[in-house]
């Protein structure tokens, strides 16, 4: 009871404190964009003139009087002022390349994408309901007897979701004709892009889900619940929104990030959308609508990451406010038996693609011998140069891996420390969630230029969001529980409750929560590869492998199979294998418990 | 306290969700997919527009490839002049010409006059960015009488009628060209279709214009959509979505119908440039070793799956006249020998640069690093989008680019590429080069007047600039364009200029 008064008393300045973190971290965002054609290195002049016309002459006269037009010479801060000035009457200026003004095409993609977020979200529950689906039947019965191993989860979650989406129109748009192959004229031709965008996002929010509901059902109100008499959808529902606190935020970053972060799909289906206007006006360095699509961005985390709190707060209740949550920890379930079967499974496979591919050689070249079929001789088939595809495989493993997971413990430990920082920390999340890869790869292009590690840096920058966002969450419920309250009673300091409280709780969801990202980050660590970041072709890597296959895939599936079966091996080994050692861990705790 | 708050939730939440519904509604109106009924054609683009269809812009092309804009001239079979607003020409002196007008009206009305010739040609001269054709000229028009215009030039042009053909002096009504400088052609061209409705950058609605001089067109109208994806675009054809889709990708084609791609030659060369200027090959004789190592002729049937012409020169077979006049090229350096080279380059790696935005250029980059590599070389390459190294390529800091250059530009006359691109003074110069013999090659060939002529001396600055080897020319492209068995009369320009005209029609 005695925290509720000091919570109360806290609540001003924490909400002071988050709006602040809010500004500034929009603030920053917005003028490291106004500064981008300064700090790029690349005359915006050049880049404005090849955007209007592509075979023009870049002649000393014709910079010289795109420069004077657009009065770049003023320097970017004459051009910050004018464009905020200008948002305050309504105006966000007009575009440098079309000369059109900016806030009618801005909204126009604006509503798309937000449309067609929607739409993703859709699925995404969709999705996720399926995934849980068992988890939640049979817990609602307390016939829970094993952990879950999270395969499926982790075999959808590891789908690229530019390669479903070419599928997608391809067979459903193309051959059956059961939908429009391209274009946004109206609800029909949301289904296969909200598909693709929603079936890996719903893999991952289902993946997080099902692993804390067996905590869920192992609270001690279940079982009085169920002596009780109540139905097991009562006793399901409730579960669920005991779970659904915990990865709600995740939402932001999965799913509204969608709104400027689905540039691939948005071309794949020729959809008009945000991703798509800002990556345009970004390479041609056209600074009011790329401001402006940022802004939008940026007010749309900052709303979603409300509105998602909202959500929480309604979910909890007074239990969050009043510390009466117990904590949520996972009961010791047996591993399924299966699972070392799959970890073998996908150990062995790994492992002969890697050493099969490394006694080949990735980089020859034979152009008579171009997208074959599986073979005695290449037995994954050639690419459209005719090199062998198990080679490039074999030779990517390990590099590809090794980047991913680097960046993604990278990621992972900085989203930990920014979700600590509660109140800051949030803002800055909701800011930076919303932000597409690709403008943090250009931001770090001005700053580093073309280089190996400056794909690595620009992920990191954005990548961390849905860790910081799940730490945060996680971090205020382990706050709100009884037991906490008790260790503080006792006279606990800070330290003693990060490592025996804070951190036990949040570290085995962060880690789950990682590796089922671990496919995505894969892939957007080679979707920067236009900018000149990251390694350079004919680098064998398997998000290059299958961004530079993707034209083949209907002509030559087994080009994309072959690297998108190798991803989903991958991630079904890395989830399944921390399975095992929760659950041996988790047999642990419980034999010490009850010691 | 509860339910205020879930009521809000539910209010911000679906908010969004009606605003956002009603947004694609508005865009597909008018111009839904149904629309390939009553004659009308569908047809598939594939460079979005950047300035709402200027004429000064890259837009430009598409109001000639859809019959929207005319010029005085325009181009015939064969690249030459041919009549279109101007009944005739005949040239006074060297740089005085006089056209006399047919009688035509504008789509918003109006007649098309001597006067708004001078007024449109002005405008041209006059913009911001000057469209690329009136780069190398100062052109001054003035109405004689109501049909008759003289344009005189500031130094002798021989091609001005080919300059005039350009789709960026396309000659519009007064009403097209704003006080801020903005041009519309939305209902304010000549052509046998008329603009009617411009959707940002996906869509755009043309009608029949029934005023049009040279008759009415067969098809009642165009519907037009721009899908910048290839695939997509090759898909939106093969599921009937349109009955036009320009540019299918190579790698795209194989999956159409045998019947419905119809390959063009095209005016496209792709090249391997070397830096003459710094680096490895400002040795002649590696530059020598490289053209030897490199073998374009393996691009044609794998990276362009079919869909080139093996290299002959700076200019292919869609420059009808070139391989008639072609001259030997000699005096190249020798060869250094893969031991020289390696001698030679010892600890340097050649940087190989290509950019994305063609997706052929790439795998090309790849298949000549390794034909380099077996001559000796240590390569290493750069693979950006365009716009992320032009200024690296243009401060020549790479040895090497795959290149692909439009060699016919605007003027239709092949010596304003090798200007800008080879001259010591090019703004294009690329491969750095400066030299004397190529220079006065160029110069004389922009100084000759006769067509038969300038051709030849064309053909001689080509057989120049291969001497230099700065340039190792590897394939000429061709461009596949997806029509439907429905449609005929569509045409296959390999300048890419024209595409549906009066005769276009569904069968």
């Amino acid at each position: 009871m005695s925290i509720t008064p000091s919570a109360g008393a806290h609540g001003l300045p924490t909400r002071w404190r988050a709006g602040a973190g809010r500004v500034v971290a929009g603030a920053a965002l917005l003028t490291a964009v106004a500064f981008l054609p300064w700090l790029s290195g690349t005359d915006p002049a050049l880049t404005v003139l090849r955007a209007r016309s592509a075979e023009q002459d870049p002649t000393p006269a014709q910079l010289a009087a795109v420069r004077e037009q657009l009065g770049l010479d003023e320097g970017p801060f004459a051009h910050l002022v004018r464009w905020l000035d200008g948002l305050a009457h309504g105006d966000a200026g007009t575009s440098w390349v079309s000369g059109e003004p900016v806030l009618p095409q801005v909204t126009t993609a604006f509503a798309v994408s937000l449309t067609l977020m929607l739409g993703a979200l859709v699925v995404t529950v969709a999705v996720a309901a399926l995934v849980c689906a068992r988890t939640l039947h049979l817990g609602s019965r307390r016939r829970l007897r094993q952990a879950r191993a999270g395969t499926g989860a982790a075999v959808l979650a590891a789908l690229p979701k530019f390669l479903l989406a070419s599928l997608l129109a391809t067979v459903c748009g193309v051959w059956l004709g059961w939908f429009p192959s391209q274009g946004w004229a109206g609800p029909q031709s949301m289904v296969l892009p909200a598909l693709a965008l929603g079936v890996p996002s719903g893999a991952v929010i289902g993946g997080l889900l099902d692993q804390s509901l067996p905590a869920a059902f192992h609270e001690p109100w279940a079982r009085t619940w169920r002596a009780y008499g109540l139905t097991n959808g009562r006793i399901a529902r409730t579960a669920l929104r005991r779970a659904l606190s915990g990865v709600l935020p995740q939402l932001l970053p999965t799913v509204v990030a969608l709104v400027g972060g689905a540039v691939a799909v948005e071309k794949i289906f020729n959809i008009p959308g945000l991703g798509r206007l800002a990556l345009e006006s970004a390479i041609a360095q056209d600074l009011p609508p790329l401001q402006t699509a940022t802004l939008a961005l940026v007010l749309l985390g900052v709303c979603a990451g409300a509105l998602i709190q909202a959500v929480r707060r309604a979910l909890l209740g007074p239990a969050l406010r009043d510390g009466a949550l117990p904590t949520l920890h996972l009961p010791a379930l047996p591993r399924p038996r299966s699972l070392p079967w799959v970890i073998g499974f996908c150990a062995l496979a790994l492992l002969t693609l890697v050493v099969a591919g490394l006694l080949r050689d990735p980089l020859h070249v034979d152009t008579t011998a171009r997208l074959l079929p599986p073979s005695f001789a290449h037995p994954l088939g050639t690419d459209s140069l005719g090199r062998d595809l198990l080679a490039r495989l074999g030779h990517g493993a390990l590099r590809t891996a090794g980047v991913a997971l680097a960046v993604t413990v990278a990621s992972a430990l900085l989203g930990l420390l920014i979700g600590t920082a509660t109140q800051v920390g949030a803002g800055l999340t909701e800011v930076v969630s919303t932000l597409p890869a690709v403008l943090a790869g250009l931001l770090t292009t001005a700053v580093t230029g073309p280089s190996v590690w400056g794909a690595a840096c620009a992920v990191c920058l954005v990548a961390w969001t849905p860790y910081a966002a799940q730490t945060a969450a996680l971090l205020e419920q382990e706050r709100a529980s009884g037991h906490l309250l008790a260790s503080i009673s006792f006279g606990a300091g800070p330290s003693y409750l990060l490592r025996r409280h804070l951190l036990p709780a949040v570290l085995p969801p962060l880690v789950r929560n990682a590796l089922l990202r671990l496919p995505t980050t894969v892939l957007v660590l080679a979707s920067l590869g236009f900018l000149g970041l990251g390694e350079q072709p004919p680098t064998p890597e398997w998000g290059r492998l299958l961004s530079e296959n993707q034209p083949y895939a209907e002509l030559a599936p087994w080009t994309v199979l072959a690297p998108a079966t190798a991803l989903v091996l991958l991630s079904v080994l890395t989830v399944s294998g921390t399975a095992t050692g929760r659950s041996r861990a988790g047999l642990r705790t419980a034999g010490r418990g009850s010691a | 306290m509860r339910t205020t708050s879930r009521g809000i939730v539910a209010a911000l939440a679906l908010s969004p969700l009606l605003a956002g519904c009603f947004a694609p509604g508005e865009d597909g109106s008018g111009t839904g997919g149904e629309a390939g009924s009553a004659g009308r054609l569908r047809v598939a683009l594939a460079v979005p527009p950047v300035q709402a269809l200027s004429p000064y812009s890259n837009d430009a092309t598409v109001l000639s490839k859809l019959s929207v804009a005319e010029g005085l001239t325009a181009l015939d079979k064969d690249g030459a002049a041919a009549p279109a607003l101007a009944r005739s020409w005949t040239q006074k002196n060297a740089t005085t010409w006089v056209f006399e007008l047919r009688k035509a009206t504008f789509q918003d009305g109006t007649e098309v006059t001597a006067d708004s010739v001078v007024n449109a040609l002005d405008h041209a001269a006059k913009a911001e960015t000057r469209p690329r054709v009136l780069s190398d000229v100062t052109l001054t028009a003035k109405a004689d009488d109501a049909d008759t215009v003289t344009i005189t030039t500031k130094a002798a042009d021989p091609v001005l009628p080919l300059r005039l053909a350009s789709p960026a002096l396309g000659i519009l009504s007064s009403k097209a060209y704003a006080e801020d400088g903005t041009v519309s052609p939305v209902g304010t061209g000549t052509g046998p279709f008329e603009i009617t409705k411009l959707t940002g950058k996906t869509k755009a609605t043309l009608n029949r214009f029934d005023g049009y001089w040279g008759g009415k067109a067969k098809a009642s109208g165009i519907d037009v959509s721009w899908i910048a994806d290839g695939t997509a675009r090759a898909g939106a054809l093969r599921s009937g979505d349109v009955d036009i889709a320009e540019w299918i990708p190579t790698a795209q084609a194989k999956l159409l119908d045998e019947n419905t791609r119809h390959e063009v030659p095209s005016v496209r060369t792709d090249s391997l440039i070397l830096n003459t200027a710094s680096g490895l090959f400002a040795d002649a004789t590696l530059r020598s070793a490289a053209r030897e190592a490199v073998d374009g002729d393996v691009l044609v049937d794998s990276v362009f799956g079919g869909y080139a012409d093996p290299a002959q020169g700076l200019f292919g077979p869609a420059v009808s006249w070139a391989a008639d006049r072609r001259v030997e090229v000699t005096g190249r350096a020798t060869a250094a020998t893969a031991a020289q080279v390696k001698a030679e380059t010892k600890g340097k790696t050649l940087r190989l640069a290509t950019y994305t935005n063609r997706a052929e250029l790439p795998e090309a980059a790849t298949v000549l690093q390794q034909q380099l590599e077996r001559a000796g070389f240590t390569v290493k390459q750069d693979v950006r989008e365009y716009t992320q190294m032009e200024a690296d390529l243009l401060a020549g800091k790479y040895d090497a680019l795959v290149f692909s250059r439009v060699t016919l530009l605007d003027t239709g006359d092949a010596v304003a590429y090798l200007a800008s691109d080879y001259t010591g003074d090019g703004v294009y110069n690329i491969a750095g080069l400066k030299d004397s013999k190529v220079d006065q090659a160029i110069k004389s060939a922009a100084e000759e007047g006769d067509t038969a002529a300038r051709q030849q001396k064309i053909m001689r600055a080509e057989a120049e600039i291969l001497r230099t080897d700065a340039v190792v020319p590897l394939v000429h492209e061709k461009v596949v364009q997806g029509i439907s068995d429905d449609v005929e009369g569509v045409l296959l320009d390999p300048r890419e200029r024209s595409l549906v005209d009066v005769d276009t029609r569904l069968k």
